[in-house]
């Protein structure tokens, strides 16, 4: 019985050994150590304090980009906007901080979350009206929309924001300590992962146990089918987009406000699409998200780590994501 | 003045058209075999830093750009062997694809930052690069702009006059429907990826080679993914291709040549034309946009993989 | 994949013991006593014939100098998280001196800086300083003062074009002095000014370029991270230029460099090693200038005739004998705007505050 829930995560770490042991021998090709390099990850990773509290601070936006992903995916909706959404929700988390910046600490965070929350929902809108109404596909909308609200951000810094005392740089002013995500003392970890631990059980949650969780497995197993029940198809195409692309809103919230502190166009190194891939390797699957978001945060970490213990360039952690990510993706298939 | 500003805006947009063309072209040629190729981005760096170390060991211009076509498919290949053999999930693999292209170029690029190369030779078309205005704006590039065209018009004739062009469409339709009618999609669909990765790898390959003449790490800095926007701005025809790579293009020139007017436009407002171009494209054309995509690229949209 | 549990089991325990053995022999990464770490952080690629390459062989430069120092190194560091737990990283590994080679891994750097008072920080182009974070800069706008004199000699269609990353206020303040060195010998040059809006993007730069020459100018100058692809632009369709940092890049331009400018880093850091070992580190505004070893001039072109060098380099001692000054007023903006009052100058401390392009500069600074 047991064995049947623990088969795939052990066929999951099976797979991770793998794809480990294909880039030991990149390493070896390399002229490296590559039990030591990861053991320095791991050290640097899980194996302290600090390590591990900067851990989390990485699998925080992670959680709600995976999330921004999987939900729609329960209606087979592949939302590939994850960024965009998240530098949205920034840009208006960052208009509450920046023009209530006298409400005190708890009103102005919550309103800074709906900001977010609603900036990354109302992008995400655009791609699942026009999929709604048949017009386009949401993976190539949302991944233009990407490209949009990046530049939309430039511009914001650029120009009406840019901190009117910082040499022109590109960034706006920096955020009062009332629009600041309080964290827990004597590390970087916020308040944001809480919530995005709360998103992740609502979101099992919801799948599991609600009725609106059954409508969306029957959409999702047969949209025709569904469609002649009455289920409303088009309401639920945009209502998870709507609550997807919010989910990334509220991770580009909690990363302007608890990490860096004011918006800047490099808030995001990719966390969208990162997270695309974990809800992809995980299989939408919440817990598999979790376990996903932190192998993941472990590998960025790791390419750091391996330039600093190892010698070696920057460009060799994205051969060793990418590595790991052929083995799991090309893993055997079960069914056809 | 406004002949300068037209001849150098239609110069501009071909040179920052031809790289999107060709990548178009390769993504257009994939994906009616059936497959998606979000990695783009990472094959044209592929075969940009191949096109140019190759280049600065030969010196010879066509080699570089036959070994970028050769980088080019064979990390096509491998990213065909995942999708059609392992049966890999095409989005998230294409993504990956990516990653590797952006690490693997960026590791055999390193030592050659800062080389001198000659880069493609330009030729200026006798006869034609003399006629006022159009003539040095359209007849005064390199071999890899002139055969662009020709190349799409080829690549349109493939698909839709022969009978391997009707077979990859077939496949890309109802692949088993396809295989009932005794073609063979799993060699078809390697055909069209590798023939995607070669025309990819020569996208990369004019960038470092044909117009910045140096390698640097990301130089695509995002036109892979454009170009997977362009296929459905093309609806997935080689000779609309041409039309879209020129528009945005021309987008992009624009947004530079308004600037040295003085234009007082935000640039990053004037660079997001070409995305919301696409959208405002998809959006108008519709249900008939749907359906002009390949049918079986639909249902793995649905994720029925 | 067999369901075999058991099996699984014992391959699990197994695995996990090596790991558990394998971190016992790891040694605990204690700093060697006496010897200094440094530890510096790279925005781009220390390949990249331009910015981040200074900065790295600045190091080496150090390395040289002082073979006892370690060194830990790391490329590409988004600005961000990433930037202040590399940071603690490399302080964990023994660093007591960080170098954090880029304007946006200020703010990460004070808050590292405060956690760690013992050790040392500097960083280039910062604004704020704390007692263990010093900032360096070396003032540039007089080198592109010269550069603006030799280029408004050299030029005959009297159009300058300036490719330009972004529209930093150091930056601008470097087109703003070349401009008003071309005009004090050339008063019809014009300067028109693009932004790529990225530190990086070859193809994007050229294509600039190309817009810039069918403009009419037939010097083209370069802010940019590398200046390889404006530099060969320019010499491929026969034009004059300018360069910046990467000083190398006069070797694509055998008919028509002028000159160019370059930060030279390395003496600077083996001071700055010395002092952290000596335990004479001091925080304080280190703006280098055309005087001392943080900038070095490129030699000029065969473009560039006896007279005009000679006129550029009598400006120069003037300029750092504190005789002259690149922003001295009347200045006007490009809008019509008074910026800088006649009888006086625009302070060379307060260059972050210059949002404008001078008068006769054809650009927008946003």
């Amino acid at each position: 019985m047991r064995s049947a829930r623990l088969e795939p995560m052990v066929r999951f770490g099976g797979l991770l050994l793998i794809g480990l042991v294909a880039f030991a021998l990149l390493l070896l090709l390399f002229g490296r150590n590559p039990l030591r390099a990861y053991v320095d990850i791991f050290a640097s990773t899980l194996g302290s304090a600090y390590g591990f509290s900067e851990t989390l601070v990485k699998v925080t936006p992670l959680l709600l980009t995976a999330l921004a992903v999987a939900l729609p995916s329960r209606i087979w909706l592949i939302n590939v906007g994850g960024e965009g959404q998240l530098y949205v929700g920034a840009l208006c988390a960052t208009w509450a901080a920046l023009h209530l910046a006298d409400w005190p600490r708890l009103p102005l965070l919550a309103v800074m979350a709906l900001c977010g929350f609603a900036g990354g929902g109302a992008w995400a809108a655009i791609a699942g009206v026009l999929r709604a109404r048949g017009w386009a596909s949401e993976t190539i909308t949302t991944l233009l929309l990407n490209y949009v609200a990046i530049l939309l951000v430039h511009y914001v810094v650029f120009g009406p924001w840019r901190d009117p005392g910082g040499l022109n740089y590109p960034q706006t002013a920096a955020f009062g300590d009332a629009a600041i995500l309080p964290a827990w003392p004597g590390s970087r970890v916020h308040l944001g992962l809480l919530a995005g631990l709360l998103a992740v059980a609502a979101f099992a949650f919801v799948i599991a146990r609600t009725r609106w969780g059954l409508e969306l497995r029957a959409v999702g197993g047969n949209a025709e089918a569904a469609h002649r029940l009455g289920l409303p198809i088009t309401r639920y195409v945009i209502v998870l987009m709507v609550v997807g692309g919010g989910l990334a809103g509220l991770a580009g919230m909690a990363e302007v406000s608890a990490i860096q502190g004011r918006l800047r166009p490099s808030l995001s190194p990719g966390y969208g699409y990162t997270g695309f891939l974990i809800s992809w390797m995980a299989g939408a699957h919440p817990i598999g998200i979790i376990v996903g978001a932190f192998v993941l945060a472990v590998i960025t970490a790791g390419g750091d780590i391996l330039q600093m213990t190892q010698g070696l360039p920057g460009s060799v952690v994205n051969i060793l994501m990418a590595v790991m990510l052929f083995v799991v993706l090309g893993r055997p298939r079960a069914r056809a | 003045m406004i002949a300068i500003f037209v001849r150098s805006l239609l110069s501009g947009a071909v040179v920052s058209g031809t790289p999107l063309l060709y990548a178009t072209l390769a993504e257009v040629i994939g994906q009616r075999a059936g497959v998606v190729n979000l990695g783009l981005e990472g094959v044209m760096l592929v075969g940009a830093v191949t096109g140019f170390v190759t280049m600065v060991h030969t010196g010879s211009a066509a080699a570089g750009v036959l070994a970028a076509a050769l980088a080019g498919a064979a990390l096509n290949a491998l990213f065909a062997w995942l999708v059609i053999d392992r049966r890999a999930n095409q989005l998230a693999t294409g993504l990956a694809l990516m990653f590797a292209g952006v690490g693997l170029s960026a590791l055999l690029g390193a030592r050659y930052v800062g080389r001198p190369i000659t880069g493609l030779p330009e030729l200026p078309l006798p006869g034609l690069a003399s006629i006022p205005v159009l003539g040095p704006a359209l007849f005064t590039h390199d071999l890899l702009v002139y055969a662009a065209v020709p190349i799409a018009i080829a690549a349109h004739w493939a698909l839709f006059s022969t009978r391997w062009g009707l077979a990859v469409r077939a496949v890309g339709e109802n692949p088993v429907a396809a295989f009932a009618a005794g073609r063979n999609p799993r060699v078809l669909q390697y055909q069209a990826l590798l023939l995607a990765g070669a025309l990819g790898g020569i996208a990369g390959a004019y960038l470092s080679i044909g117009v910045a003449k140096t390698w640097a790490e990301w130089m695509t800095a995002g036109r892979g993914f454009i170009a997977v926007a362009l296929v459905i701005f093309a609806r997935w025809r080689p000779l609309r291709a041409v039309a879209g790579a020129a528009l945005f293009g021309g987008a992009i020139a624009l947004q530079l040549l308004l600037q040295t007017r003085g234009v007082p436009v935000s640039s990053f407002l004037l660079d997001m034309l070409p995305y919301v171009l696409s959208l405002a494209v998809l959006a108008a054309w519709g249900g008939s946009g749907r359906r002009a995509a390949p049918a079986s690229l639909g249902r793995v949209f649905q994720g029925s993989q | 994949m067999t369901s075999n549990p058991g099996g699984h089991a014992v391959k699990a325990r197994a695995i996990v013991t090596v790991l558990l053995v394998a971190l016992l022999l790891y040694p605990a990464a204690a700093p060697s006593q006496g010897k200094l770490t440094v530890g510096i952080l790279h925005i781009g690629s220390i390949t990249d014939a331009g910015y981040n390459q200074a900065h790295a062989e600045g190091i080496q430069v150090m390395k040289k100098n002082l073979p006892e120092v370690e060194v830990i190194e790391v490329e590409n560091v988004p600005e961000g998280a990433d930037a202040e737990r590399l940071m603690e990283s490399m302080i964990q590994r023994g660093a007591r001196l960080i170098i954090p080679a880029s304007f946006g891994y200020l703010e990460p750097a004070l808050r590292v800086a405060q956690r760690h008072p013992d050790v040392k920080f500097a960083h280039p182009g910062g604004y704020k300083r704390l007692p263990n974070l010093t900032t360096y800069w070396a003032s540039t706008p007089e080198a592109f003062y010269l550069l603006g004199m030799a280029a408004g000699k050299v030029t005959k269609t009297n159009k300058i074009g300036y490719v330009v990353a972004l529209p930093i206020s150091f930056f601008l303040a470097n087109i703003n002095a070349f401009e008003l060195g071309a005009r004090a010998v050339n008063p019809k040059v014009e300067t028109r000014v693009v932004f790529t809006g990225t530190f990086l993007d070859p193809a994007k730069e050229a294509t600039a370029a190309a817009a810039l020459l069918d403009q009419g100018a037939d010097v083209l100058g370069v802010i940019v991270d590398s200046p390889i692809t404006v530099v060969q632009t320019a010499e491929k369709r026969g034009a004059y230029s300018v360069g910046y940092h990467y000083l190398g890049a006069q070797k694509f331009a055998p008919k028509g460099w002028i000159s160019g400018v370059a930060f030279t880093w390395g003496n600077l850091y083996t001071r700055f090693a010395r002092q952290v070992m000596d335990g004479t580190f001091k925080s304080e505004n280190i703006l280098g200038s055309l005087n001392d070893d943080l900038l070095v001039m490129a030699p000029f072109g065969p473009a560039v005739p006896a007279d005009t060098a000679g006129l550029v380099n009598a400006k120069r001692a003037e300029l750092t004998a504190g005789k002259a000054h690149p922003f001295t007023g009347p200045l006007k903006d490009n809008t019509g705007v008074e910026r800088v009052k006649a009888g006086e100058v625009f302070p060379i401390t307060d260059l972050g505050k210059m949002n404008w392009l001078v008068e006769g500069v054809v650009g927008q600074p946003r």
